[in-house]
């Protein structure tokens, strides 16, 4: 069953596009990653799911409720950590989750707000205008998870954080999860994602250019090879599988993408007289013009 | 209506109601004092007042050179300057940043993802930005009596008085539904505080120099302050029907107007 539905989703502003013609939609349960590089549209997308600002045209259904019509009640059972939002500076932390819960009906919540501030590592009574940013970032996430929601939309959440909190924080939506949470979790880093998500949708100026499952995503093992021959040579005359579009300098230096084995690659090249080889993880973008240009 | 959102917006407001109360009462209070003063030296100032041109003692707020000696001429005047001025300022920079200052302070994504309608929202800080106004307004009022009562000369009638403060606060619940109109045609994020002065400044002198011109046509009407009735000297003096209906339903179609506009508007990020 799906819990989010879009259908032909689109925003502008003014003359500028927002996005356009998008349709996507999340699985009960799935951790669904939303990856595209900054001004792809991801921002907006979850602005018009959290009914932020209004669609152009087209519409998207949470929990199966129109997100213009029934916001509110999609509001009571949804967390939403913005990407760039600050937080009321005069207030103590503690004083504004009190503020936040108090929105809601919460069993126990003292006891889940002593939780989420042990996970966070987070002073309860420290000034939010006296916090860091990756501070104030762990007081956003928390505030979106204290009401225990179904839905979590997490707009960029790791920013600011260290890699020790970020773990911690991963292994949190694993928790919660598992206890049901379905996370909408958008980014601009792909390998971010990667280990963390089941699902992933691909925005590039404003259109979903792919949805893949990150286990198919993984099969496909894409890497960034650079090869510094002596001379001029043609790689494709070695004869290795899954070799993409090459890029040459004079036929010495090569870049390109590679979604063979490497033990191939690896193997043709012991023969051949080589001056430098780099295997990278490519960047997100990378791997957008590999597939999908 | 928002429970927690009313008390939260009234916390947040609080300090900038009580300075601001301070000191129009303040001010109330101090020039209402030099009263005793001004009777003191009747004729000199009455002689002083001579050679000053009437439009100088309009421009003071002084319906006629005979209200500076009665009590309540006194009062009106200074009324006028210190609440129907610096209120109508207060009024509308209050209401002008409530809603927009969410959106230029970031906080809107916060506010605006919990379980709660826009309505909800809209009309629980307008009524928060009214409510201060009105204890803004019940204050000064109060003081205002109490000074009459104490610097007073003659027994006086507190009819006008209090006809008087109801304008006051008419004039001033309209620049605070103004203010609330102008920040939500706003397309850019950021205070309006500035604009907002200029333009409670620019409609009180217009309406300044409506009076001293002598031009009481429609010219004058433009500016809400020649809706308030000043003449508290005059017999017959009392709440009219068109300027309270003037009043009442201007604010009244600027809230409609502001409420409709921000229920369907993008939250500016």
């Amino acid at each position: 069953m799906n819990l989010l539905e879009i259908n032909h989703l689109c925003k502008f502003y003014g003359g500028s596009l927002g996005i356009d013609d998008l349709n996507l939609s999340v699985a009960a349960g799935d951790i669904f990653g939303f990856i595209g590089p900054n001004g792809a549209g991801k921002s907006t997308t979850i602005r018009i799911l959290l009914n932020l600002i209004f669609p152009t045209s087209g519409s998207a259904r949470i929990f199966g409720l129109d997100v213009v019509r029934d916001s509110k009640k999609i509001r009571s059972r949804t967390g939403y950590v913005p990407s760039d939002a600050s937080i009321y500076d005069r207030m103590k932390v503690m004083d504004f989750l009190k503020y936040v819960t108090s929105f809601y009906r919460v069993d126990n919540i003292q006891e889940r707000i002593d939780r989420l501030l042990e996970v966070f590592d987070l002073d309860p009574g420290r000034k939010i205008a006296e916090l860091s940013m990756g501070n104030k970032k762990k007081v956003s996430i928390i505030q979106a998870m204290i009401h225990r929601p179904e839905l979590l939309i997490l707009d960029e959440p790791t920013s600011g954080l260290d890699p020790l909190i970020q773990s911690r924080f991963f292994d949190l939506l694993h928790e919660e999860n598992r206890q049901g949470t379905t996370i909408f979790f958008s980014s601009h880093t792909l390998s971010e994602v990667q280990s963390f998500c089941k699902t992933v949708a691909i925005i590039k100026e404003g259109k979903i250019v792919a949805v893949e499952e990150i286990a198919t995503l993984r099969k496909k093992q894409l890497k960034k090879i650079q090869i510094h021959f002596p001379e001029s040579r043609n790689i494709r005359d070695l004869g290795i599988q899954g070799i993409g579009q090459a890029e040459s300098d004079r036929g010495r230096k090569l870049v390109f993408m590679f979604s063979g084995s490497i033990n191939d690659l690896i193997g043709k090249l012991a023969s051949q007289q080589i001056e430098n080889l780099s295997i990278e993880e490519p960047s997100l973008e990378e791997i957008f013009l590999h597939y999908y240009k | 209506m928002n429970g927690i959102l009313f008390r939260m917006e009234l916390r947040r407001n609080a300090r900038s109601l009580i300075m601001w109360t301070l000191i129009i009462s303040a001010l109330i209070f101090f020039t209402m004092s030099f009263f005793r003063t001004v009777l003191l030296y009747q004729q000199q100032i009455a002689g002083m007042i001579q050679i000053v041109p009437a439009v100088a003692v309009k421009m003071r707020g002084f319906s006629n050179i005979n209200d500076i000696f009665s009590i309540m001429g006194f009062y009106t005047a200074n009324n006028l300057i210190y609440m129907m001025l610096l209120g109508s300022i207060y009024a509308i920079m209050l209401s002008s940043n409530i809603l927009l200052k969410e959106e230029y302070g970031k906080t809107a994504e916060y506010l605006m993802s919990r379980p709660i309608t826009r309505n909800d929202i809209f009309y629980t800080k307008l009524f928060v930005a009214f409510l201060n106004v009105f204890i803004l307004n019940v204050i000064a009022t109060l003081v205002g009596f109490i000074s009459i009562h104490i610097f007073k000369n003659t027994e006086c009638d507190f009819y006008p008085f209090f006809v008087i403060s109801l304008y006051t606060l008419f004039l001033n619940l309209l620049f605070g539904s103004l203010g609330v109109l102008i920040s939500v045609l706003m397309k850019r994020a950021r205070p309006v505080t500035s604009f907002c002065i200029a333009l409670v400044m620019v409609l009180y002198f217009l309406h300044t120099i409506s009076r001293m011109s002598g031009v009481d046509g429609t010219f004058g009407y433009i500016s809400p302050y020649k809706w308030v009735d000043v003449s508290v000297s005059q017999p017959g003096y009392g709440l009219e029907g068109w300027r309270t209906a003037a009043f009442l339903g201007t604010i009244a179609l600027l809230i409609a107007g502001a409420g409709f506009i921000y229920r369907k508007k993008d939250i500016l990020t």
